[in-house]
C-alpha cells in the first residue's frame, strides 16, 4: 500500500489511528503491529511471510549473541552467522538475477534460471535488522526479550518499505514507552502534508517531464534539454525521497515515535561530502558505522582509508540497485570523496560559496545520469549531450515548451529544495497576530496544500515511489 | 547416538531455534521458486511446452490483429504473445501466453484480461450458462514476465504444463 493512495488516505490511516488511540496503552504496539503486516501484506502477500520469518530470525539471534556475552568466539560466531544469513537473503533476492545475467554475459553459454520480484523494503528492514544484531553484539543495547516490541521495530509501517533506516538503539526506548499527544498528532500531520505535497505535486509534475525527454532519441534534442532532464530528475528523486521520509516521519509522530531526519536541504551543500551528510542521512550513517567504522575508517593511514571510502561507496551504489551503473555511481562517489578528502578539500575552502555550489551541483547532476540510466552506455552518450556532444545545438522548442509550461513548478522545486520556501510558511504562518489567528491560518494553508495535492493525486497518472524498488 | 545427545544438551534455546528458522527460511524460498517464480527462458521454449497441451480440434491459434481486437493490446509490445480461442462461437474456452518485456506491463496485460473476461461474461450471460462459469472460473497465472490466462474445462492440465515448461 502506498501513502500517496486513496486506500491508504481515507481507509487504512483513519481507522488505524481510530483504534490506536481507543485502545489502552499496552495494545497500542499490538495495534500498530497488526495495522504494520497488514499494510505490507497489502503489496506483497506472499513475502509478508519472509519478514516475518526474518523478524523471528533476528529475535532469536539477539537473544544467541546476548546469552554468549562471556564467551566472545561464540559471540562472534553467532554474530557472523546472523549477519552471513541477513545478507544471503538480500544477496538471493535483489542480487541473484544480476549475478546469472553478468556469468551470461561474460561466457559463451547461457544458464537459464528462475526469477523472483524484489520483496518490497527488503533492503530497509534487513539494514534495521543487521543494526539490532551488530549493536546487541558490540553490547550498546540490550536483546529485545519482548517480540511484540522487536517484530514493531522491524515492521513499522511508516518507515517499513522505503525508510528511514531506523537504528535499534535510537527507538529501543520509544518501543517501551512513548508519548501521545495532540501536538505531537498535529506536527505528525504537517510533517505528513508537507510529504505529500512533495511526492504528489512537485516529484511527479517534473517527473513526468523527465520521463518525456528520457523517452525522447538521445541527439535529437539540445544541451539544455539534456541539462533540463537531468535537473527534473535531481528534484524529481529528492522530492519523493524526502516527501516519502517527510510522511514516514510524519506517520511516526502521529503513532508516538520520534524518527530522526533523513534529509536536510541536500543540493545547498557547499561540497559532495556535505551533500551526503544531507541526503539520506539515515543510510549513510547506518555504512559510517556497520561498515567503515569497522573497517578501520580513516585511523590506519591514507591509503587504508581511500580503500575503505570505496567499498563503502561501492556497496552503497550496490545498496541501490543489481545493476553495473549504480555500482559505478557509488564507485564514482567514493572517488570523488576520495579527492575532495585528500586533493581539493582544502583548496575548496577558499573557493568563493557560489563557485562551491556549482561544483557541487554539477558533480550531482552528473551522478544522477549515471543513476537513471538503463545501461552504461546511455549514460555516456546523455552525458555528451550535456556537454554537447551530440546535441542539437545549444536550445530548441522543447527546451522552451517544458520551460514555459512548468516554470511555475521549477520555482517551487527550487524554494522547496532550500531553507526558502519552508521560511516563507513560516513567515505566512506568522501574519496574524492572535495566537488563535496563527492556529487557523496554519490549518487552512495546510489543509489547503493537501487538498490541492489530492486533486492532483486524483487526476493525473499514478506514479510509485522511486526508493521502492531499493 | 551418545556424542549427539550431549551436543543437543550443550545447545541453547535460540541456538536451537537459529538453525530451525534458517532452515524453514531456505525451505520457504525454495517453495517460492518452484511455486510463483519467473523464468528467464524464452518465449518459444515456454510456448511450445504449452502449446503441446492445447487441443487443435477445438481451439484455433489467433492472429496479432485478433489479440489486438480482443484484448486492446499491441503484439509487437512484448516479448511474444500465443492466443488460442475456440473455434466454435458457442463456446468460451481461450489460451493466452504472453511474455511482457518489462515488469511495469505485466499489470497492463493482467487489467486487459480482466476486461475481456468480464466482456465475454456479459456476451454468454443468459443464454450459455455453462460458459459464464467456465470464464468465472477461468486462471490468471502470473510468474515472473510471462502471464497465462486459462479459459477452459481443463485448466489445471494448462496451468501445470505452463509451470512445468518455466
Amino acid at each position: 500500500m502506498l501513502f500517496s493512495s486513496i486506500h491508504f488516505l481515507f481507509v487504512f490511516l483513519p481507522i488505524t489511528m481510530l483504534v490506536y488511540y481507543l485502545v489502552p496503552y499496552k495494545l497500542k504496539n499490538f495495534v500498530m503491529l497488526i495495522a504494520s503486516l497488514l499494510f505490507y501484506a497489502w503489496g506483497e502477500p506472499v513475502y509478508v511471510i519472509l519478514m516475518i520469518l526474518s523478524i523471528l530470525f533476528n529475535y532469536v539471534m539477539g537473544k544467541d549473541i546476548s546469552e554468549r556475552q562471556d564467551n566472545l568466539d561464540k559471540k562472534k560466531q553467532s554474530l557472523i552467522f546472523a549477519v552471513v544469513v541477513n545478507l544471503l537473503i538480500l544477496g538471493f533476492f535483489k542480487y541473484y538475477g544480476f549475478l546469472m545475467d553478468t556469468i551470461n554475459a561474460i561466457f559463451p553459454f547461457k544458464i537459464t534460471y528462475r526469477q523472483l520480484p524484489l520483496p518490497v523494503g527488503i533492503s530497509f528492514y534487513t539494514f534495521q535488522a543487521l543494526s539490532y544484531v551488530v549493536d546487541v553484539y558490540k553490547g550498546e543495547v540490550k536483546s529485545q526479550k519482548n517480540l511484540l516490541q522487536f517484530a514493531l521495530y522491524i515492521a513499522m509501517f511508516p518507515q517499513l518499505i522505503a525508510g528511514p533506516i531506523v537504528r535499534y538503539i535510537d527507538i529501543e526506548a520509544q518501543l517501551a514507552k512513548r508519548q501521545i499527544h495532540i501536538t505531537k498528532i498535529g506536527q505528525g500531520a504537517m510533517y505528513f502534508i508537507r510529504g505529500f505535497a512533495k511526492k504528489i505535486l512537485i516529484a511527479d509534475t517534473l517527473g513526468s517531464v523527465f520521463v518525456e525527454i528520457l523517452d525522447m532519441k538521445l541527439g535529437t534534442y539540445s544541451i539544455l534539454t539534456a541539462w533540463l532532464g537531468c535537473i527534473s530528475y535531481a528534484f524529481q528523486i529528492y522530492f519523493d525521497f524526502s516527501g516519502y521520509s517527510d510522511m514516514a516521519i510524519g506517520l511516526g509522530k502521529m503513532f508516538g515515535f520520534e524518527f530522526k531526519q533523513n534529509f536536510h536541504y541536500p543540493y545547498i551543500s557547499l561540497s559532495v561530502s556535505e551533500f551526503w551528510r544531507r541526503w539520506h542521512i539515515s543510510l549513510s550513517t547506518w555504512f559510517r558505522e556497520y561498515v567503515y567504522i569497522p573497517l578501520g575508517g580513516n585511523r590506519d593511514g591514507n591509503g587504508k582509508t581511500v580503500r575503505n571510502l570505496l567499498i563503502v561507496w561501492m556497496l552503497t551504489g550496490l545498496w541501490h540497485g543489481a545493476a553495473w551503473n549504480f555500482l559505478i555511481w557509488g564507485f564514482y562517489y567514493g572517488v570523488i570523496l576520495v579527492l575532495e578528502k585528500f586533493i581539493w578539500g582544502r583548496a575548496m575552502e577558499r573557493w568563493m560559496p557560489i563557485v562551491r555550489r556549482i561544483y557541487t551541483l554539477a558533480v550531482i547532476l552528473f551522478g544522477w545520469v549515471l543513476f537513471f540510466s538503463p545501461s552504461l552506455g546511455y549514460a555516456v552518450r546523455y552525458m555528451g549531450s550535456m556537454l554537447g556532444i551530440g546535441a542539437e545545438g545549444l536550445i530548441d522548442k522543447q527546451t522552451m515548451f517544458y520551460v514555459t509550461s512548468n516554470w511555475l513548478w521549477y520555482v517551487v522545486a527550487f524554494l522547496g529544495a532550500s531553507p526558502i520556501g519552508y521560511t516563507l510558511i513560516k513567515q505566512v504562518q506568522k501574519v496574524p497576530t492572535s495566537r488563535l489567528g496563527r492556529q487557523i491560518l496554519s490549518v487552512g494553508l495546510y489543509m489547503g496544500i493537501f487538498f490541492i495535492a489530492l486533486a492532483f493525486l486524483v487526476t493525473e497518472s499514478f506514479q510509485p515511489f522511486l526508493y521502492f524498488r531499493f | 547416538m551418545m556424542k549427539i545427545k550431549m551436543i543437543a544438551k550443550q545447545l541453547t534455546k535460540p541456538e536451537v531455534l537459529k538453525y530451525i528458522i534458517a532452515g524453514i527460511i531456505l525451505i520457504y524460498i525454495v517453495i517460492l521458486l518452484i511455486f510463483t517464480s519467473g523464468s528467464t527462458k524464452s518465449f518459444s521454449e515456454v510456448r511450445k511446452k504449452v502449446e503441446k497441451a492445447i487441443s487443435q480440434e477445438e481451439l484455433q491459434q489467433e492472429s496479432g490483429q485478433k489479440f489486438k481486437r480482443y484484448y486492446g493490446l499491441n503484439s509487437a509490445d512484448y516479448e511474444g504473445v500465443m492466443l488460442y480461442s475456440a473455434k466454435s462461437s458457442m463456446s468460451a474456452e481461450e489460451i493466452l501466453l504472453v511474455k511482457t518485456k518489462t515488469d511495469e506491463q505485466v499489470k497492463e496485460v493482467e487489467r486487459a484480461i480482466e476486461k475481456r473476461l468480464e466482456k465475454r461474461m456479459l456476451d454468454f450471460e443468459g443464454y450459455a450458462p455453462e460458459q459464464v462459469r467456465m470464464l468465472e472460473q477461468a486462471q490468471i497465472s502470473v510468474r515472473g514476465k510471462f502471464v497465462l490466462c486459462v479459459v477452459s474445462p481443463e485448466v489445471s492440465v494448462y496451468v501445470t504444463a505452463f509451470s512445468k515448461a518455466l
